[in-house]
């Protein structure tokens, strides 16, 4: 039985891919000190998500039968402290969050596995935008504009809007998630404001996850960066035009990942993504309200509720991904194409090179099938060849076949 | 007070009481004690008021264990989580808002009934064995000396009609065979490759299929004939593909009464399917999932559902092109038809296309609730 159990359960674009992939990275490091992060693969704790939250997720939910319990009994049966960490997690509803704490040992009136939440927030300004960036990268084909009215539905009647808030709104989040947990073991990790020193936010995450003392290793290269304006629109594009050819088992591979992450994401130059300056109002008094709730329930904040508090955009600078300017949308579209044709050339060399030993293989098994007559035939083509009249009675024999062949 | 008259109202209902939210005393008579942990969302709430008015209507009661079976059942797809309802003085100023449980759209409460009809599918795995006779198993066996062929062709029809042949000892293989490729009115084909996706993996609407293929310009790959024809003849040679038109003819060719046709099942039928599959791909193998829906749900709604799915007039123009195309695609590559290639194509589109309501789909829903398939199975065993 664990002793301890910490459960991150998001939210979404807080630097929970960089933190996942440091735990998975450093599985052996964190086992040696008795911390023990359950995962054969990267994506085990999304899967085992989908599984307790039964939700389809373009096909990946084959792979996440029995994930969850698989890996509750994986974290029950562990001598010492386990981690959990999945941002989806935070849009489970409270039936399911009953299940998932039992399945963990969590019992409700104290006694049980000690189990800690972890939520890291960021502030609404950066979140809403990341949000549509991050429903573009899945497909979506909806402008940001329509996505805005979506979220300010009072009634989330919308898939979007319900997903949205799900995963966003802390409050709620902690209602379902920490009904049943003593406030000193919710841990609220506050991301720090733009333009602050990166390794803060690690700093504040390995302090919770009590691996302050532990030697890990830090370089990793998962992460879920962010696109601009002009690439965020190109994308929203592709959609549009590519997504009922491309099932999601191609999408991911080659525009979630080749040309968002790998290649428009290294576009740094163009204008960021940004929430209008028309919604700053509305978002900035909900923050007001979410940090008077939560500073009153008592939780343990690492960092600073005043952090969810975002920067007012600027009207002159903002982007309207709406409205691109078009010379910046063609210029991203190139980088694009020049990624799929060098991804497009690699592919076709590695289907010669494998077309080549599959035929290479197909002579072998046919020369095992008949190796007399196989043998016979290449020893004949060999004395032939060895002598002038020899190559020239098999000159005479490759005409008459009518063929040039180098094979018989 | 609120909350105590929540606690009550789903007492009430545990019991089998019909009465509405709304109408619920809002005195003291109407409170009671929690019975849970968690009070349940809006949406178990209005389900199981539903079902209750199924069961008495019906004269009868729910099986034992249902209502708590209901009450705690999750919600399945991306849409809103269990909802509050209104008039509970407990849920703060975050969240969703409260609502009346009896207010809610139909197709919320299907999101609680497929959650728990996957369940007993998934159950009904666990029961499902190999219930073939050794004859029969012996009359599945493809014997050398009899004509060979294959059936090729939209997977929901061209499965039935394979078992068909094969209990009548005529299973398809062999070596060099004749690949015959089941087709039909587009209209029918493509209702056809929706159900087949229904039963394999779930996916879009029959609305949003319709209108992702038309808006694309062509057919989907399952209804795709010619793709299909050409796949046949790439596999099996061109001279050796035989286009179906008159299921009759090909009866009669292979030397069998007639051939059997998938369970018909209705527009409402096939739309609870693509429903329950959704939550029961996370329950059990995908691979098992079509095989599994058609043993449980396949046979219990056989029949039911409404009248068969057509294809909305607006979508009239798209759907005779594409019969055309493949009628000519076909006629081109020269394959022998059994039938009339004419009869591709989609006669007159009714004015009042049939299309899945959702509450149609809930009272099949209700029904499988009332009789759950894995108790039925275990009767019918």
């Amino acid at each position: 039985m664990a002793d301890r159990i910490l459960l991150h359960v998001g939210t979404p674009k807080t630097g929970t891919s960089y933190l996942q992939d440091v735990l998975f990275q450093n599985r052996p490091t964190l086992l040696r000190n008795g911390v023990l992060y359950p995962a054969d693969r990267f994506d085990e704790h999304f899967l085992a998500a989908l599984d307790l939250m039964r939700l389809r997720w373009g096909g990946l939910e084959r792979e996440a039968v029995g994930a969850w319990d698989r890996l509750a009994q994986q974290v029950r049966e562990h001598d010492g402290t386990a981690i959990i960490s999945h941002e989806i997690l935070a849009t489970a509803s409270r039936s399911q969050v009953q299940r998932a704490l039992s399945s963990l040992g969590h019992e409700p009136g104290g006694g049980g596995t000690e189990v800690h939440l972890v939520i890291s927030v960021r502030d609404l300004v950066r979140q809403i935008p990341a949000e549509w960036q991050e429903n573009v990268k899945h497909r979506a084909r909806f402008k940001f504009s329509r996505f805005l009215e979506l979220i300010r539905d009072p009634e989330r009647n919308h898939r979007v809007g319900a997903w949205f808030w799900g995963v966003q709104e802390i409050p709620d989040i902690l209602d379902r998630w920490g009904a049943t947990i003593p406030p000193e073991r919710v841990h609220v990790v506050t991301v720090p404001r733009p333009g602050g020193p990166r390794e803060v936010l690690w700093q504040r995450f390995s302090s919770v996850f009590g691996l302050d003392d532990l030697d890990l290793d830090l370089g990793t290269e998962r992460s879920n960066p962010s696109l601009g304006v002009p690439e965020s629109a190109l994308l929203r594009r592709i959609n549009q035009a590519c997504t009922r050819d491309l099932p999601p088992v191609h999408y991911r591979p080659l525009v979630r990942e080749l040309l968002a992450h790998q290649t428009l994401s290294r576009r740094t130059d163009s204008p960021r993504l940004r929430l209008p300056p028309s919604e700053y109002p509305w978002v900035a008094e909900l923050t007001e309200q979410w940090i008077a709730e939560l500073a009153e329930r008592g939780y343990d904040v690492v960092g600073d509720l005043a952090e969810l508090r975002g920067d007012e955009p600027d009207a002159e600078t903002w982007a309207d991904p709406d409205r691109p300017r078009e010379r910046e949308v063609n210029k991203a579209a190139l980088d694009a194409i020049r990624a799929l044709l060098v991804e497009a050339a690699e592919r076709q060399a590695e289907a010669e090179r494998l077309r080549a030993k599959l035929e290479d293989a197909r002579r072998d098994l046919i020369r095992s099938r008949s190796p007399r007559l196989m043998r016979t035939m290449e020893w004949t083509v060999r004395r032939l060849e060895d002598s002038p009249r020899g190559r020239q009675a098999l000159g005479v024999y490759r005409r008459a076949r009518g063929r040039s062949s180098l094979s018989a | 007070m609120g909350r105590a008259r929540v606690w009550g109202w789903a007492a009430a209902l545990r019991e089998g009481s019909t009465t509405p939210w709304e109408e619920w005393p809002d005195d003291a008579s109407g409170e009671g004690p929690a019975f849970a942990d968690e009070l349940p969302g809006a949406q178990q709430l209005g389900l199981l008021r539903r079902l209750n008015l199924a069961a008495d209507a019906a004269g009868r009661r729910l099986p034992p264990g249902t209502s708590d079976r209901v009450l705690t059942a999750g919600l399945t797809g991306r849409g809103r989580r269990d909802l509050p309802v209104l008039g509970d003085d407990r849920p703060g100023p975050f969240g969703p808002r409260p609502v009346d449980p009896d207010a809610l759209p139909d197709g919320e409460l299907l999101r609680v009934a497929a959650a728990l009809i996957a369940d007993d599918v998934a159950a009904a795995a666990d029961e499902a064995v190999d219930e073939r006779s050794l004859g029969e198993r012996v009359r599945t066996v493809h014997r050398p000396w009899v004509r060979s062929f294959v059936v090729v062709g939209v997977q929901w029809r061209a499965d039935s009609v394979r078992a068909g042949l094969a209990a009548e000892g005529r299973p398809q293989g062999g070596r060099r065979p004749t690949a015959y490729l089941l087709a039909d009115d587009l209209g029918a084909v493509l209702a056809d490759a929706w159900t087949a996706r229904a039963f394999d993996q779930g996916g879009p609407t029959w609305p949003e299929f319709l209108r992702n293929s038309a808006s694309f310009g062509h057919l989907p790959p399952r209804a795709d004939l010619a793709r299909m024809a050409r796949s046949a003849a790439h596999k099996y040679g061109a001279d050796r593909v035989t286009v179906v038109l008159d299921p009759t003819q090909l009866a009669s060719e292979l030397g069998v009464p007639r051939l059997q046709e998938p369970p018909r099942l209705g527009a409402h039928a096939v739309d609870l399917v693509r429903r329950v599959g959704e939550p029961l791909g996370l329950l059990v193998d995908h691979a098992r999932r079509p095989g599994l829906l058609r043993a449980t749900l396949g046979r219990r709604l056989d029949g039911k559902g409404g009248a068969r799915l057509t294809v909305p007039p607006r979508h009239a123009v798209w759907l005779s092109t594409m019969a055309e195309r493949t009628r000519h695609d076909l006629a081109a590559a020269g394959y022998p038809v059994l039938g009339d290639l004419d009869r591709l194509l989609p006669g007159d589109l009714p004015e009042e296309p049939v299309v899945p309501v959702d509450a149609e789909v809930l009272a099949l829903a209700l029904g499988l609730l009332l009789d759950p398939v894995s108790a039925s199975q275990k009767e019918g065993a």
